[in-house]
């Protein structure tokens, strides 16, 4: 699905990720864990081409997407969720879903409103409400919402579960094993380990702009040396 | 009875095509977030290529309303040009900067229209359906304006339709507030940046074109339309088209009643509801609190030292200068003085907008109050020369201590148009109070004191004071205070939390910015001996801003360079070539793009990275 080679990325003159290297088998739900500064959200930023990486591949269904600009990123099927949630809080939610709609792909049913409130009740009783007057578990709904709209391959969430009440992680999460389920690959960022325990089935984690360890959820539950070394605070 | 009717109607109708042309700025505003200078030109070449369109059209009212949708659209593929070839390549560069490229369309746009359409004003036929009149409560109202006055809501709705029910529509709106998650969530920005700046410009083409059967198409409507437009759009609220309507019309109606009770108000009534709504509510009408659109660079200018190679250079420069006299003719030595001039003007502007973070667009105001304090000092006073220049600068700045109360309360580009309005007040002074300043003709014969009259005495004291001037500009933006004044500017929250008053700070910067220019209005009206109001204009503070723009607001050689630079290229123009406004569009357009840091800027980034290398 995705295959990311050698990957240097900059702010300024600010070398982030120095050599970035991973895949992610189609299907998987895979936690990118790392300290605060270590290049979790940078790592998304490249991928989706917000950050122009200045060398490496990024390998994503079939075609180098490494340098291309970000809209096309997103129409060749990578959905990108930022930490900041960054709703337009001037849009209706129903508006706001109407900006991430993309024609469907691969002969999948699209995602429509309907379907996206199903997965996320809340957001079905503010249909009409601005995004600026919803709580912050509700942006991030509707966040990953709306990114569904592109009917996205892979889905990129940058700290999902950061600045939320147990109950809506609680309901993130169950979100998330349910598009496990309806078949979208899935790359997150994260800081809580138990979150990351519940929603993924394979790591990989990354340390002073270098991946360093990866592997299957549960491998990395039993190494301590490498929780310890990499992630302890 | 029927004659308040008829003004308010007349109020009405002039409101509707304020619209057409602030609601088109308004859009892309609210959009690109560029401020386009260039829209009076596109109104303007909506009026020339109308008048073309139309000429050649059945004079019938079927014929002229397709003429004007042709009109429009000619103007959006012009509009679409310049997004594309032009403000695309920019929208990541700094706003400053992209208000310098829409200047030079300003200035490329008025020699193109010199040389397709000539220089006359051009007049439409008006067919007899044109001319027709209604009778309402016994007063006769042109069928025309009641035409006129339906448009305006008609395409408030119209634009409220799109920008609310259409997919597009909602893309536009979204952009507005966050471009780079737009592109994220896979929609090409690009594109809706280019249509929109196309629905902009053809809103200004019909706009030019339906102008004109009340009036003519000229080439100096470009100026009038867009200062105008500004107005609308600050009073209204930024980016916000209810504001732009709702401004429209509270400022024509004031107009339309205006001329009657009140003639002589006219020039500044405008200018005045600016100022008071802008005093009342800081983001305009309807306007909200402009966060800053994501997704763009907008990095804060820091303002850096010179690196020693430059001063060495900046002191041989001097040198030449102070020697030019002994080998300089009278032309050559009255251009350095005015470049001396330019230096000291320039920097003052400088330290508002680079340190301050205060962008004006009527820095003239100060120049010309400095110009005629001097005037008035030597001819109504019969005070000496060295008290009139100790006169001018200390005017300017009283006037700024007393208008700069307001202005210090706002930010960006209302700080801006508040600038501006006050400079056209000071204007429309200058103009109409012909007993006391001349009006138009000015105030003539003021020469510097006997011992100074000779060109090159008056060169080196213009030269001695305007270098003592920057270098004490550079000097206090380099102490404390300077430090302190930079700290507001980047963070006006943090800078409080540290114990310093930011409005204090901002209003020390302006009164001491104000001070050095009315030095450099001084110093120029003994120089050309006479007073204008032209140097109140707004050309003068556009001139201003091309200096600091040109140099570079990040570092203090900037202004200096861009003075140079701007005066020489001007005065070489002049000479060389009737188009000298194209090829300084020209030169500017290409500055802009090989150089999106300003001219010291880029230099400075060359000359780190060969000290790297």
């Amino acid at each position: 699905m995705l295959n990311v080679a050698d990957v240097h990325s900059y702010y300024g003159r600010a070398h982030i990720l120095q050599g970035v290297s991973f895949a992610l088998p189609a299907g998987a739900v895979m936690v990118l864990l790392g300290r605060n500064g270590a290049g979790k959200s940078t790592t998304m930023k490249t991928l989706i081409g917000i950050v122009r990486p200045a060398q490496g591949r990024i390998e994503f269904a079939g075609a180098d997407i490494a340098g291309w600009d970000t809209h096309r990123i997103a129409r060749a099927g990578l959905g990108y969720v930022p930490e900041e949630r960054r709703i337009f809080t001037d849009l209706t939610v129903m508006e706001n879903l109407e900006v991430g709609r993309q024609p469907a792909r691969d002969n999948r049913p699209p995602w429509t409103p309907d379907r996206l409130f199903a997965l996320f009740p809340n957001l079905g009783r503010m249909r009409n409400r601005t995004g600026g007057r919803m709580s912050g578990g509700e942006q991030q709904m509707l966040a990953i919402a709306r990114t569904l709209m592109g009917n996205p391959r892979l889905l990129l969430l940058d700290e999902p579960s950061e600045g939320l009440a147990p109950v809506i992680v609680e309901e993130m999460a169950n979100a998330i094993l349910a598009l496990k389920q309806e078949g979208v690959t899935v790359f997150l960022a994260e800081q809580n380990p138990h979150f990351a325990a519940r929603v993924a089935d394979r790591a990989t984690v990354i340390e002073q702009g270098r991946i360093v360890w990866t592997g299957t959820m549960a491998a990395l539950q039993a190494d301590e040396a490498a929780r310890s070394a990499y992630l302890a605070v | 009875m029927g004659f308040i009717l008829v003004q308010f109607l007349t109020g009405l109708a002039s409101a509707s095509s304020l619209f057409l042309v602030a609601a088109g700025l308004t859009v892309i505003f609210g959009v690109t977030r560029v401020v386009n200078f260039a829209h009076g030109s596109l109104y303007m070449l909506g009026a020339y290529l109308g008048w073309t369109i139309l000429s050649a059209l059945p004079r019938d009212p079927a014929w002229f309303a397709l003429g004007v949708v042709l009109t429009g659209a000619g103007v959006a593929a012009i509009g679409m040009t310049i997004e594309t070839t032009l403000l695309r390549r920019i929208y990541k560069a700094p706003e400053l900067l992209q208000l310098l490229a829409t200047f030079g369309v300003v200035l490329i746009v008025q020699d193109v229209v010199l040389k397709v359409w000539g220089p006359d004003d051009l007049t439409l036929p008006r067919p007899r359906w044109m001319r027709a009149f209604v009778t309402i409560a016994d007063q006769r109202v042109p069928v025309y304006d009641l035409l006129t006055i339906a448009i305006g809501p008609l395409m408030l709705l119209g634009l409220w339709l799109l920008f609310t029910r259409t997919r597009w529509g909602t893309l536009v709106r979204a952009a507005t507030q966050d471009r780079e998650m737009v592109a994220a969530l896979g929609v090409d920005q690009r594109r809706l940046f280019t249509a929109v700046f196309a629905l902009g410009a053809g809103l200004a083409g019909i706009g030019g074109a339906l102008a004109l059967p009340d009036g003519s198409a000229n080439g100096q409507m470009d100026l009038t339309v867009i200062t105008d437009a500004f107005v609308v759009v600050v009073v209204g609220g930024l980016g916000s088209l209810p504001g732009a309507f709702l401004a429209s019309l509270t400022i024509a109606l004031l107009q339309a009643f205006g001329i009657v009770l009140f003639p002589k108000i006219t020039l500044v009534l405008v200018f005045i509801v600016m100022a008071v709504v802008l005093v009342l509510r800081p983001n305009g009408l309807l306007g909200r609190p402009l966060a800053a659109a994501r997704g763009d660079a907008n990095t804060p200018a820091l303002v850096r030292a010179a690196v020693p190679a430059l001063r060495w250079l900046g002191a041989a420069v001097l040198l030449l200068a102070a020697l030019a006299p002994l080998f300089a003719g009278p032309f050559a030595l009255s251009v350095l003085t005015e470049m001396a001039i330019a230096m000291l003007f320039a920097a003052s502007l400088h330290a508002m907008m680079g340190p301050g973070g205060m962008v004006s667009f009527g820095h003239a105001a100060w120049f010309g109050l400095g110009a005629y304090g001097a005037a008035f000092a030597v001819k109504g006073l019969a005070l000496s020369m060295p008290a009139a220049l100790i006169i001018a600068p200390a005017g300017a700045a009283l006037a700024a201590l007393l208008f700069g109360g307001f202005v210090v309360r706002l930010s960006g580009v209302y700080l801006a148009m508040l600038t501006l309005a006050f400079a056209q007040i000071v204007w429309a002074i200058m103009f109409q109070a012909v007993s006391v300043t001349g009006g138009d003709n000015g105030i003539l014969g003021v020469w510097p004191a006997a011992w100074a009259t000779d060109p090159r005495t008056y060169y080196w004291l213009t030269l001695a004071i305007c270098t003592a001037g920057v270098l004490l500009l550079r000097r206090i933006l380099y102490a404390p205070f300077g430090y302190a004044l930079r700290a507001a500017r980047d963070s006006e929250t943090r800078a409080a939390a540290i114990g310093l008053n930011a409005a204090w700070l901002r209003l020390a910067a302006l009164v001491m910015a104000g001070a050095a220019a009315g030095l450099a209005g001084g110093l120029t009206a003994f120089a050309k001996g006479s007073v204008f109001p032209g140097y109140v204009s707004i050309g003068r503070s556009v001139d201003a801003l091309l200096m600091v723009l040109l140099g570079g607001v990040q570092s203090m050689a900037g202004p200096v360079a861009g003075a140079l630079v701007y005066t020489g290229l001007f005065d070489i123009l002049l000479m060389v070539t009737d188009l000298w406004r194209l090829v300084l569009g020209l030169s500017i357009v290409a500055l802009v793009l090989i150089f999106p840091q300003g001219i010291a800027g880029t230099v400075h980034r060359l000359w780190l990275r060969g000290r790297e290398a």
